[in-house]
This record gives C-alpha cells, structure tokens and sequence, in this order.
C-alpha cells in the first residue's frame, strides 16, 4: 500500500493553506415561475413534463400515454397501475423485462429540469436504468430553484445511493446526431401534482 | 512523430476537418448559450476555481477525512502510487471475487493506466459501455475527446465497425439504429458482468462519497447490477463539502456540452446489501504536479472538455495528434508533467490565444501555463538545430533597432520582387495553403515619420 508515502508526497509539495471560500447564494437568487422553468427545462433535456390538477388523475394519466405497457412497477402510493411488485430482496436482473416503473421524486430543480431520487424512493437501485420507460412524480411544492437550494434540502438524507436525473438516457457518439435512448430509459415522463 | 506531423496526417481529409471543426465549435456554442442563461455564472467560476485552490492546499487532510468516511460507509479504498499499482490493485480485487467479465463506464484515469490491456492480458473481458468508447474500443483505437470519444470518426465507419463486430445490418449508418444495435449488445454484457468499473467525477471529503455522471446511464447498469463496484479516481477529485457539487454540476455539464446537467448524476454512498464496493485512488505523477507551482491549478481540471472544443489546433488537428491521454489545451499541460521529453512539442500546439482560458468552469490559466511549460522545455530539452539558430538569429536582429530595420526593408523588397516560386518555397510554411498579404513600402515606423512631417 502506497498510501503512507502519497500523503507524505502531499504533505510536502502542497502550497500553503488557501481559505474556502464563502458562498453568498444571493447571486444566484431569481424571481421566476419555478414550475414553468422546470417544465421547460425537462423538455430540453428531451423528456416531458405534465402539470396534473390532482393526484386522481395520476391513473388515467398514465395508462393515456403507456397504453401498452403491461409489466409495470410502481414504487408510489400514487399510482395503482403495478404489475409487479418488488423488495429490497429482488434480484436486480430480474428487471430486465419491466416496462414502465412509477417513482415518486423526492423533489425536483427548476434550473436543470432533474428530480431527486433516492434509494428509499426505487426499493432496488437499477430500477429507473433498467426499465423501458420511466415516470416520475414530483410535488410542485418540491421544485427548487437551483441545485444549491437542493443539495440544502437533501443535506439531511440517509446517505445510500440517490441521484439526479434529468431526461431520458441519451447519447450523440455517433457524428453528434442525438439519439434518444441510449442505455438507460428510452423516455421520461415528469408528472407534477 | 511530432505533433505537427500527426495533424498534418489528420489534414489529408479535408472535408472530415471541416466537419469535425464545426461540430466541436458547434458544441462551444451550445456551452456559451448554456452559460449565458444562469445567473452568477461567472460567481460560479470564481467559486470552483476558489474551492480546488483549497483542496489543493489541503489535499492529504481532505484525502484522510474522504477515507474515513467512505470506510464508515462500508467502502474499501486502496492507494495507487502509480499506473501499476492501480491496475495491480484492481487485477486483485476482480482475482478475489472471482471475476472474469466486467463492465466499464468512462474513465480516462484507467486510459491513463492502460487499465484494460492489463486485465485483457490476464484473461478477463472488459466492456466499454459508454457508446463512444464501445466505438473506439472495437476499432480498436484510444479516445480522441474526453467527453466525445468518437468524434474522428464518421458514421459510416461506425456502421462498417457494428456490421463487423456486432453482426448489424448495413444503414448507411443511421444513428438511430446503431445506437439501437448497441444498447442490445451493451444490455447483454451489463447482465452478464460479474463487476463494474466506473470512474469518478467527483469524491466529497465530508461525506466519503462519490458522484458519477453519465447520459447514457451506462455506469449505473453496471455498478447496479454487478455484485462488485470498483471506483477508480484521480486523487484530485476531492472536493470538501457536499454542498460545493451544488456549484461543480452547474458547471460541469454546461461547460462540456451546454446540457444545464448530465441525465444521471448518481451520488454512491453505501454499497447495496450484498455487493462491494472498491475505491481506488491514485496518485501517478499528481503529487509531482502539484509541486510545480506554475503548474499545479492544472490538477484543478474537472474533465469537461471545453477547451478542446473551443481551440484552433485541436479542433482542426484531432484529438490523436496529441499522443496522450488527455489531448487539446488542458493535456499540453498535464502530459509535460508526466514525460517531458515525449509530450515536448505539446505546449507548442497553440496559438497562445486564451480561449482555452476563457471557458475554463475552474478558471485554469491554461494559456499561461501552456507559455510557462515553452520556457522549460527549450531549457531542458534539446531543439531541433534548424529552430534554435533561427531563434537565436531572430533574437539578436530584434534587439537591435538597425539591423531590424535592415532585415525590414531587404524582406519587404525580397517579397516584392522574388519570384512566386521563392517565395512560396517550403520554408514558407504560412504560404502553403494562403496569399502573403500586400507587401507595403514602408514598416510602420517610417510611414510614421513621414506622416509627422506632412503635418
């Protein structure tokens, strides 16, 4: 192990100790309609956004815009379209056949169109990669203005794995033509109540 | 072979510089519209470039403190002195869990190692994952772009690639479809890896964690899926606090495609139940560059890649004219650090004029650093004779005002009256593809004077 002699080569060749410095979020503050900049935001990024009157209508909602979907998995209350139901115990490969997952974002940045989504909220990790299409659920109340306010809101979190995502998998390798669909879900579905 | 010489190679095909000048351009423009939409923008910059000359100065306690968080976490982390080491390490972690195929996102830390040479020659199977990489990886080639693997090659060469090595249809290659090809194949290998190797974008010292960021989601199919999880990173990844990722992801992928965020920026903390989790990190020539004082803000690097989409040289010299891997701006000054014998014609693939500087999300002076590594490399290593004595010539005519003036005039008369075959000979190198400007009678200083008399 090299690990004695790299922090004594550290210790040596850094320069003097510099301050952190501070942060003054004022800069960053703006008055903006925060729904309309995430909606905004998420289609950019190739993904959809859709503003629902009530959680009732999640449902209907969804069965409207995946009617095909049939091996479906919902890790939300708010929706009772599951067909299949997983535990931590799951095996993750298991998956590979979902079509749709459900997943409630924990909440969601209106600068960058990505929701918050933690280990808590995907009972197993690979399960907004592996399936086919993916749905979130965000509060409207939970948008945040940027990634500052976010990180303040989840600095309290059980720290296992969580992410930010924002849009579907995509790629441009190819002569820079943007292909929807890369390895992860081929498309997303924001759905704000 | 020089630098030069390599992009001379790269020029043969006119149309295909022309092209990838203009995507990589088209790219800085993205970031540039991206950038101008966020307020503070510029704080930003000053913030991350603040906050890595912080962690610089602090790197061996910020390491210990990332240690002993992710130990706390159930992560293990091993110390690389050197490329060896690493992939020493990561050979023996995949021997111990009884690995023989395994998946990798990008890295350019294990480019940099020659990590999947050394596992190939011990027998295990090792996959690209991000497409561009897969590309590459079949065509058996290196990255030409940190974040745009393939950009040097056409989708028509794709499409012969995929036809030959994953049994695809002829497309004329259509993207939609290649990439449609290669999430089958990747999907197989994913499920079937026994291990992940994904790089780091980010360690946070406060937390032990680590955060990696993809589009196409490839590194979580593969450290989800796969029981073992081996992180490889460059030492200077560290950032102290978790909130400070509030000011790097605003930044990172505006800077490097004009996304205002990767699709995934997936923050691992704890291995899931029942799998491991590996952190490896590495020191190979780090330590060395951050005792460079004129150097060591390159170690402030975020892997972005927007000074290569906004340079002159790399976007019409492509990225293996480099012969490194980190090529364009950022990796002429890296490379001289680790070999300055061999990367010495690097600082001079630049035109020195900043723009490298300017886009820069941690504000690196590349530039300057670039100008500051020429300073070194004529001192320490030796110049081609033709070079030198030019310099050495034009050093001392430039000294002296009268035999500057001398040489002015006889040039100006030499240009004026020498044939076009002279003139254009292969000494001039400015001539070869343009026109020399309209030869004037006079340099500046006697037209000057000339025009105080009149008045």
């Amino acid at each position: 192990m090299s690990r004695a002699s790299i922090l004594n080569a550290v210790k040596k060749n850094k320069p003097d100790l510099l301050p952190l410095p501070e942060i003054d979020l004022d800069v960053f503050s703006e008055n903006i309609d925060l729904v309309k900049t995430f909606i905004g935001n998420v289609e950019f990024v190739g993904g959809r956004a859709i503003q629902l009157g009530s959680v009732e209508n999640i449902d209907s909602e969804i069965k409207n815009l995946y009617p095909n979907a049939t091996k479906i998995v919902s890790c939300t209350r708010d929706s009772n379209l599951g067909t299949i139901s997983i535990s931590k115990n799951t095996n993750p490969h298991g998956l590979e056949t979902i079509d749709l997952a459900i997943v409630k974002g924990e909440l969601a940045v209106a600068e960058n169109g990505a929701v918050w989504i933690s280990e808590n909220d995907l009972t197993i990790r690979v399960l907004p990669f592996i399936t086919n299409d993916l749905i979130l659920i965000v509060n409207k109340e939970d948008i945040h203005l940027h990634m500052h306010s976010a990180y303040k809101a989840i600095s309290k979190r059980d720290r296992t794995f969580g992410l930010f995502l924002s849009g579907p998998s995509k790629t441009a390798d190819i002569e820079q033509c943007l292909v929807i669909g890369a390895q992860g879900a081929i498309s997303l579905t924001v759905l704000i109540v | 072979m020089a630098h030069a010489d390599e992009a001379a190679l790269f020029n043969k095909d006119e149309s295909k510089v022309d092209w990838h000048d203009k995507a990589l351009w088209f790219v800085r423009q993205k970031r540039d519209k991206s950038a101008h939409k966020v307020k503070g923008w510029e704080t930003l910059r000053d913030l991350a470039s603040a906050i890595k000359a912080n962690v610089m100065s602090n790197l061996d306690n910020y390491l210990v403190q990332f240690e002993e968080n992710a130990q706390k976490n159930g992560v293990t982390v091993h110390w690389a002195a050197d490329a060896e080491e690493h992939n020493k390490i990561v050979h023996s972690i995949l021997q111990q869990t009884n690995v023989k195929k395994v998946v990798k996102s990008k890295s350019m830390l294990t480019e940099e190692c020659h990590l999947n040479p050394y596992l190939e020659a011990n027998g295990i199977e090792v996959v690209d994952t991000d497409l561009g990489e897969r590309i590459v990886q079949l065509a058996k080639e290196v990255p030409s772009h940190i974040v745009l693997p393939a950009i040097h090659k056409t989708k028509e060469e794709v499409d012969v690639l995929f036809q030959k090595h994953l049994g695809t249809k002829p497309s004329n290659g259509d993207p939609q479809y290649l990439t449609n090809e290669a999430r089958k194949h990747l999907r197989d290998k994913f499920l079937k890896a026994d291990a992940a190797i994904t790089g780091v974008n980010f360690a946070v010292a406060d937390t032990g964690g680590i955060v990696v960021c993809t589009n196409e989601g490839n590194a979580d199919m593969g450290a989800h899926l796969a029981k073992v999880h081996i992180a490889c990173m460059g030492m200077e990844k560290l950032i102290p606090q978790e909130k400070h990722l509030g000011i790097f992801l605003r930044l990172l992928a505006r800077s490097a495609t004009g996304q205002p965020i990767t699709t995934y920026s997936s923050h691992f903390n704890k291995p899931a139940p029942g799998t491991e989790m590996h952190i490896v990190i590495v020191d190979n020539g780090r330590t060395e560059q951050l005792n460079r004082e004129d150097f060591r803000a390159s170690l402030h690097c975020i892997r972005c890649g927007a000074c290569m989409n906004t340079c002159p040289i790399y976007r019409r010299s492509g990225g293996h004219s480099y012969k490194a891997t980190i090529p364009g701006p950022i990796g002429s000054i890296l490379s001289p650090g680790k070999d300055l014998t061999k990367h010495s014609d690097l600082p001079f693939a630049s035109t020195l004029c900043g723009s490298c500087s300017d886009v820069c999300p941690v504000k690196i002076n590349i530039h300057e650093q670039l100008y500051k590594w020429r300073q070194v490399i004529v001192k320490d290593v030796p110049q081609p004779v033709v070079k030198k004595t030019v310099l050495k010539i034009a050093g001392r005519v430039l000294a002296n005002s009268k035999m500057y003036g001398f040489a002015g005039k006889s040039a100006r008369f030499i240009l004026k009256h020498a044939p076009r075959f002279v003139t254009y000979s292969k000494f001039n190198a400015w001539g070869e593809a343009r026109d020399l400007p309209e030869v004037k009678d006079d340099n500046f200083d006697t037209w000057y004077k000339k025009r105080q008399k009149h008045e």
